[in-house]
């Protein structure tokens, strides 16, 4: 999808192709907002039954107070807005999102935020925020996969979404490979309900 | 639900860590309140075929502070006057029934099982036989009541039942049941229904407990010979509703699914146990709802559940194979 960036009509329309049940629009980094807005402005019909709103990570200039007044009206497009704790400085601006604000787990990267531990700190914060799952971080930090079971027993009934890939060594995102596939099924049997948001195309079959 | 064992819900609390305290404690006021009942019941006169059987909220183990005593006098032979009258039983409930005109009346077990299909099974025969099936428990002479519940399910496990195939003609009246209150809801708003709130809100939750009470026990036949399906679907409609979807969500390999959707059920049961919330409720409008914020959360409980429902329907084995054999056509 990297070469759809900016143009939100093709994006939506490559993301219907793979399935009408649910979509992440992903705003990023900030220097995205304007083209969102504008696509926004146009009052689109977007044919999903889930919509998530990933917010900015990168190339953050608004400060925290001005962005959650940018999400906030974006939130009344989405089920769901998305962001990295590892962003956000301040939490409580955030509490106006309410339930419709997801934390997400991060990567072995990142020096914060990636396990339950970590992560139960903003929820304390953020008390009415749900849980954004992705597999893939997890999997970063421990290949056995015991923090994403742990993440998911803290956090079992905050759960929103998921997110669904395989990591290269450089932890990019990339279609799930067969190995993952295996692995990664006994704790995605646990997310039957709610989105799995595709982080990377699907692998020819 | 007698001695000591968990009930499948207690079971996946224990399995998940997630506690249902709404749920059970509607649980633990069903069972004051059913003793309570019973014991002012048996004061009156009973004919040897009748029972009073208690309906809705009763049957779900789900009676909040807002649930009415719904009832019937239930026969299991031809309608006559009996006793003890509908007069009667109304002077030892505290709650007068529902006005849809189900509730509250002489009921005979023969109506109920020989009219299954055709112009005799009116809406309000389905209904009846439907909530005896799937949400009521017998408030005085449990021998005839369980003598009626076998004979209604006798009549649906006919001639045409197959081993390891769920019982056709029980699951398709199930769906046509289900279907039906979707569209006597519409009829009821078009009519102009005083309760469009509190209707809509039990459309997306409580309505779909019974329906899935239903329709898991009879895709459970699946396991079964024929010869096993009659005790199998007896003892599970001994169970609450809530208890037999548990059950499913356990067996299934669901555990953490089920938590969230029962959890988002729990949380309906709590908000229906609050006075002001359920009045605020049973004021809306569709023209006032957008703007309610405990509509709001009512459909956001009603969502986690129904996706919790669908998942369990139709992303695991083999119940994803049944649902698309037998639930469509």
């Amino acid at each position: 999808m990297e070469q759809l960036r900016g143009d939100w009509t093709a994006q939506v329309a490559a993301a219907w192709a793979v399935s009408p049940f649910a979509v992440e629009l992903s705003v990023l980094s900030e220097t995205e907002l304007g083209s969102f807005n504008d696509y926004l402005a146009t009052a689109p019909s977007l044919p999903f039954r889930y919509v998530s709103i990933h917010g900015p990570s990168k190339e953050r200039r608004l400060g925290e107070e001005e962005l959650v007044v940018e999400l906030l009206r974006l939130a009344g497009w989405a089920d769901a807005i998305v962001m990295h704790p590892d962003t956000i400085e301040d939490p409580r601006p955030y509490r106006v999102l309410g339930r419709k604000l997801l934390i997400e787990n991060m990567d072995g990267r990142k020096a914060w935020g990636r396990t339950h531990e970590e992560l139960a700190q903003v929820f304390e914060e953020l008390p009415e925020a749900g849980f954004c799952f992705d597999i893939a971080h997890a999997w970063s930090i421990d290949g056995d996969m015991t923090v994403s079971e742990e993440l998911l027993d803290a956090f079992l009934e905050r759960l929103g979404q998921v997110h669904v890939s395989s990591l290269t060594s450089e932890l990019r995102h990339v279609p799930l490979t067969e190995v993952h596939k295996e692995l990664f099924r006994p704790v995605l049997q646990r997310c039957l309900d709610v989105p799995w948001i595709l982080e990377a195309p699907l692998r020819p079959t | 639900m007698a001695g000591s064992a968990k009930s499948p819900l207690e079971e996946l609390a224990a399995t998940t860590g997630r506690g249902f305290p709404h749920l059970m404690g509607a649980r633990e006021q069903t069972a004051g309140g059913l003793e309570d009942r019973r014991a002012r019941l048996a004061s009156l006169r009973h004919d040897s075929d009748t029972s009073v059987v208690l309906m809705g909220s009763w049957g779900r183990a789900e009676v909040t502070g807002g649930s009415d005593d719904d009832f019937m006098v239930l026969i299991d032979g031809p309608d006559r006057k009996v006793a003890p009258s509908i007069a009667e039983v109304r002077t030892v409930l505290d709650r007068a029934p529902g006005d849809q005109g189900v509730f509250g009346d002489r009921v005979s077990c023969d109506d109920l099982v020989d009219n299954i299909g055709l112009d005799p099974d009116k809406n309000t025969n389905l209904t009846r036989r439907m909530l005896f099936l799937l949400e009521s428990v017998p408030g005085t002479a449990e021998d005839v009541y369980s003598a009626a519940r076998k004979r209604v399910l006798g009549r649906y496990l006919d001639e045409s039942t197959k081993d390891f195939r769920p019982p056709r003609l029980l699951l398709n009246d199930t769906i046509r049941y289900w279907r039906t209150v979707t569209v006597d809801f519409a009829a009821k708003e078009h009519a102009g229904s005083a309760k469009w709130g509190l209707q809509n809100a039990k459309l997306r939750t409580s309505r779909k407990v019974l329906f899935a009470g239903g329709l898991l026990p009879i895709f459970g036949c699946a396991n079964l010979e024929r010869g096993a399906m009659f005790g199998f679907l007896n003892a599970q409609l001994d169970m609450p509703p809530t208890d037999r979807i548990a059950r499913a969500f356990l067996e299934q390999d669901a555990a953490d699914t089920g938590a969230r959707a029962l959890g988002a059920y729990d949380q309906f049961v709590g908000l229906l146990d609050d006075k002001n919330l359920r009045q605020r409720l049973e004021n809306l409008t569709r023209a006032t709802a957008e703007e309610s914020e405990v509509f709001a959360e009512v459909r956001l409980l009603g969502s986690q559940f129904e996706a919790g429902l669908l998942a369990l329907l139709f992303e695991t084995e083999p119940l994803s194979k049944l649902v698309r054999d037998y639930g469509v056509f």
